[in-house]
């Protein structure tokens, strides 16, 4: 970008940019995108709290308040950081009375009525879209294996449907379970869970959960495909969102049923239970007693039992639940992943393998937010130093500078895209990052070197040979890295794939540009 | 100027007499090195030290200040072998925290660090525990070692692909060989106990340290100018050597700092100061004696025919 200014201030003869050239400053506004615009606009400029979490059924749910959303005002005062919303929390409540307060959004104001401080946790909004990994961000890590037993793919896509639904009812929204397969075709599930550690992590993992539907605290049928015979899914015409609506507050939801057949002996059980259920006095349609499901011992949801199946045995039975969301695609994407989470534990029952930890990391985030900031200043301190060297090797100023600045457009847009596919950045990832600033700069001076070299070449031709040299060294790095991606359990993929993005990103669109640009210089 | 290219003419006389001579320093290298590896792995039956990342155990971060001498032995009075660290802070230098290295479980030695320092860890918050499997740390070794082997392995034929004729492909491999062998004899000799991010470090090594290997046999192989053999080596070796010590003293000036609070990368960064030291040696003797040699009897070769 300083050269298309350079070129304006007529130092260098007007020539239009290169296709190269051009790519490389648009990857770079294309990065600073990715890195520091969210959907609410430049996270930079940003003034306000963000929404970690709602409780589910709180009154601040009901009244619309979603993870995700940032409160910038509170009855009016301007909300900019943390402090300013727990002062004026803390102010407020405990409160002898309902209280009324009025909490603004960036797209919305809710209305609250309440004696107790709103059920949500919240946190500072991110200044950029990177996400820092485990070991900076602090937060928990598990790599689990199922014990006695290698799992099959499918297995494995099971247990971790169960684990994360699992999750998701004890209150764990920000977790991240994925399969992992190693070299030996070993395969695990790594659970992570960001920021804060939950105190039972362990007897959460490996407890066996249990899915059990009630009337009153008698059990009707249980998880598992003893007492259901099949469940409908994948099949429109028996599992399906049936309609969105929008509620007062702006908030959609979504409504999913679907059909679960149960074995004689649990329909017959069914029977039994609700002859003895009187008809709902204000909702005649249903019985009095509802059709309660727990998971893990914690109610999910309540369905009503229509009067027609009073006493009946009826082996057919109709499960219904809702999705929220902020707009009616993500209630509507919400419905399908609950009806989805709800199948899966029907049909699965519980956990079909005792579990056990391999590897329990427990990481305390207070450390990790200074290793960034030293991070940053030893990253610095390297990217001078050998651009001082390149300086007295060479002792031409503007290709020195050049370098500086090809290397810090490379990791910009390397963070850009770990930014775009959301990947964490560990310190195995900032390694990686290093490495591929390492070999760019060692590329650079191959570069450098081939056009400064008197000889009868051209400097395109120059350039060529340098690319010929640079080209060969990318690919046995390339090729070296590879076994990386499964090796350990995938948990030094980070490495892998930060170097793999930053060496390609080099390749293709930095160094093409640093060797127009030092062609431009040449001619 | 012309004094210089004397001097240029000089070192190359010298050189063209001793080229043969100075791949004795190589291979009297390599073989030591061979010897003491045998030494070491009838003793260590491993190649390498182990760190609990391999060898399964519990590594515990305790956030803020410890006095490290009387922690560390009142934990090698229970544990017996363990590994006490300073975490200190890059620009005051004060501690911060302390790291535990030790094989046993997460759950005896937080009961022992609780009891020992008067207070509850409460894992992620005032500390941070990383507990690793034996059965896990072992197979993350043992796969480890896959991939380095794969990697290696991966290397040498798109060496082989890029240049096609196998002794300097098998040079370049070579010297890449003796990199890797040569830094983790180093590292042994050192007592360093390797992690998980160590074996990353001799397989990032697998890559730069072909870097200038490539170099050096594209400049001598491909190029067709009017050049003569020593002008060409001279020609790569001034670039790879502004490549080599570029690296070298980037990765060198980040290791200084970085050293006093991370462990892992403190482990690849002086993994990789070490590798790029042997890279210069073997790509600017090794290496270049090899190739010499090579195109100097291909050379005699066609001549006599």
């Amino acid at each position: 970008m300083v050269y298309a200014l350079k070129r304006e201030k007529g130092k260098i003869r007007m020539k239009k940019l290169s296709f190269r050239i051009w790519l490389l400053i648009i990857l770079l506004v294309l990065s600073l995108i990715s890195i520091f615009v969210s959907p609410n606009g430049i996270t930079l400029f940003q003034k306000g709290v963000l929404i970690t979490s709602v409780e589910q059924n709180s009154t601040a749910f009901q009244y619309g308040l979603r993870q995700g959303q940032i409160i910038t005002a509170i009855d009016g005062k301007p909300i900019s950081n943390i402090t300013d919303y727990s002062n004026y929390i803390q102010e407020k409540f405990p409160a002898k009375d309902e209280i009324k307060i009025t909490i603004t959004t960036k797209d919305s104001t809710v209305i609250l009525y309440s004696n107790n401080a709103p059920n949500i946790t919240v946190s500072h909004i991110p200044k950029t879209n990177l996400k820092a990994g485990l070991d900076l961000a602090g937060g928990a890590r598990a790599l689990v294996e199922a014990q006695g037993k290698d799992l099959s793919s499918s297995e494995l896509n099971d247990l971790i449907a169960i684990t994360t639904n699992r999750f998701n009812v004890y209150g764990l929204s920000d977790i991240k379970v994925s399969p992992i397969s190693d070299l030996s075709g070993k395969r695990f599930m790594l659970i992570e869970i960001a920021g804060a550690t939950p105190t039972d992590l362990r007897s959460m993992i490996e407890n066996q959960g249990k899915f059990e539907a009630k009337i009153g605290n008698q059990t009707v049928f249980v998880g598992g495909n003893k007492d259901v015979a099949s469940v409908c899914r994948n099949d429109a015409t028996c599992a399906n969102i049936q309609s969105c609506q929008q509620d007062s507050s702006g908030a959609y939801y979504c409504k999913f049923m679907f059909t679960i057949y149960l074995s004689e002996d649990a329909a017959k059980r069914h029977a039994n239970i609700t002859e003895g259920i009187s008809i709902n006095a204000t909702n005649p349609e249903y019985l009095s007693q509802p059709l309660d499901l727990y998971v893990d011992d914690v109610l999910v949801e309540s369905l009503l039992i229509s009067k027609d199946l009073q006493g009946q045995v009826t082996t057919q039975i109709s499960v219904s639940g809702s999705g929220t969301g902020a707009t009616q695609d993500d209630a509507y994407k919400a419905a399908e992943a609950n009806m989805h989470k709800l199948q899966t534990i029907l049909i699965t029952g519980s956990l079909p393998y005792k579990l056990e930890i391999i590897k329990l990391d427990t990481i305390s985030p207070l450390l990790g937010q200074n290793f960034v900031k030293y991070i940053l200043i030893a990253g610095i301190a390297a990217l001078l130093s050998a651009s001082l060297i390149i300086f007295i090797r060479y002792k031409k100023l503007k290709q020195s500078l050049t370098v500086i600045l090809i290397s810090f457009s490379e990791i910009i847009i390397i963070l850009g895209v770990a930014a775009l596919i959301d990947w964490n950045l560990d310190l195995a990832s900032i390694a990686g990052i290093l490495a591929s600033i390492g070999t760019g700069f060692d590329d650079q001076i191959v570069i450098l070197d081939e056009s400064l070299h008197k000889t009868a070449y051209s400097i395109k031709q120059k350039i060529k040979m340098a690319f010929a040299i640079i080209m060969g060294a990318y690919f046995t790095v390339l090729v070296s890295l590879l076994p990386l991606m499964w090796a350990g359990a995938g948990l030094l993929k980070g490495f892998a794939i930060t170097t793999i993005i930053g060496i390609s990103v080099g390749v293709f669109i930095t160094r093409p540009a640093f060797g127009d640009i030092i062609k431009r210089m040449g001619d | 100027m012309e004094e210089q290219q004397n001097q240029e003419t000089q070192k190359k006389n010298w050189h063209d007499k001793h080229y043969k001579t100075l791949l004795l320093i190589p291979i009297a290298l390599l073989i030591i090195g061979f010897v003491y590896m045998g030494f070491f792995y009838s003793q260590h039956h491993d190649f390498f030290l182990k760190d609990i990342s391999l060898m399964g155990g519990t590594s515990v971060t305790i956030n803020g200040k410890t006095d490290i001498p009387s922690l560390e032995s009142a934990l090698t009075n229970k544990f017996g072998e363990v590994n006490v660290r300073e975490v200190s802070d890059l620009v005051t230098g004060e501690q911060i925290a302390t790291i535990v290295d030790t094989t046993a479980s997460a759950e005896d030695i937080k009961a022992f660090l609780e009891d020992y320092l008067g207070y509850k860890l409460i894992e992620g918050q005032n500390s941070s525990f990383e507990s690793t499997d034996p059965s896990l740390g072992k197979s993350f070794y043992n796969q480890l070692l896959i991939a380095i082997l794969i990697a290696f392995v991966f290397m040498a034929i798109v060496v082989f692909i890029l240049f096609k004729t196998p002794v300097p492909s098998g040079a370049v491999v070579l010297s890449a060989f003796a990199d890797i062998f040569m830094t983790l004899v180093t590292v042994n000799l050192l007592g360093i106990k390797m992690s998980s991010a160590g074996i990353i470090a001799l397989l990032m090594l697998i890559g730069y340290s072909v870097d200038t290997d490539i170099l050096l046999t594209n400049r001598v192989l491909r190029r067709h100018e009017d050049l003569t053999l020593n002008q060409k080596l001279m020609s790569a070796f001034k670039t790879g050597i502004t490549m080599s010590l570029v690296s070298l003293i980037a990765i060198f000036v980040a290791l200084l700092l970085i050293k006093s609070f991370s462990v892992t990368l403190t482990q690849i960064f002086t993994i990789l100061v070490i590798g790029l030291a042997f890279d210069i040696f073997n790509t600017w003797v090794t290496n270049v004696s090899i190739i010499k040699w090579y195109m100097l009897s291909k050379e005699k070769r066609e001549k006599s025919e």
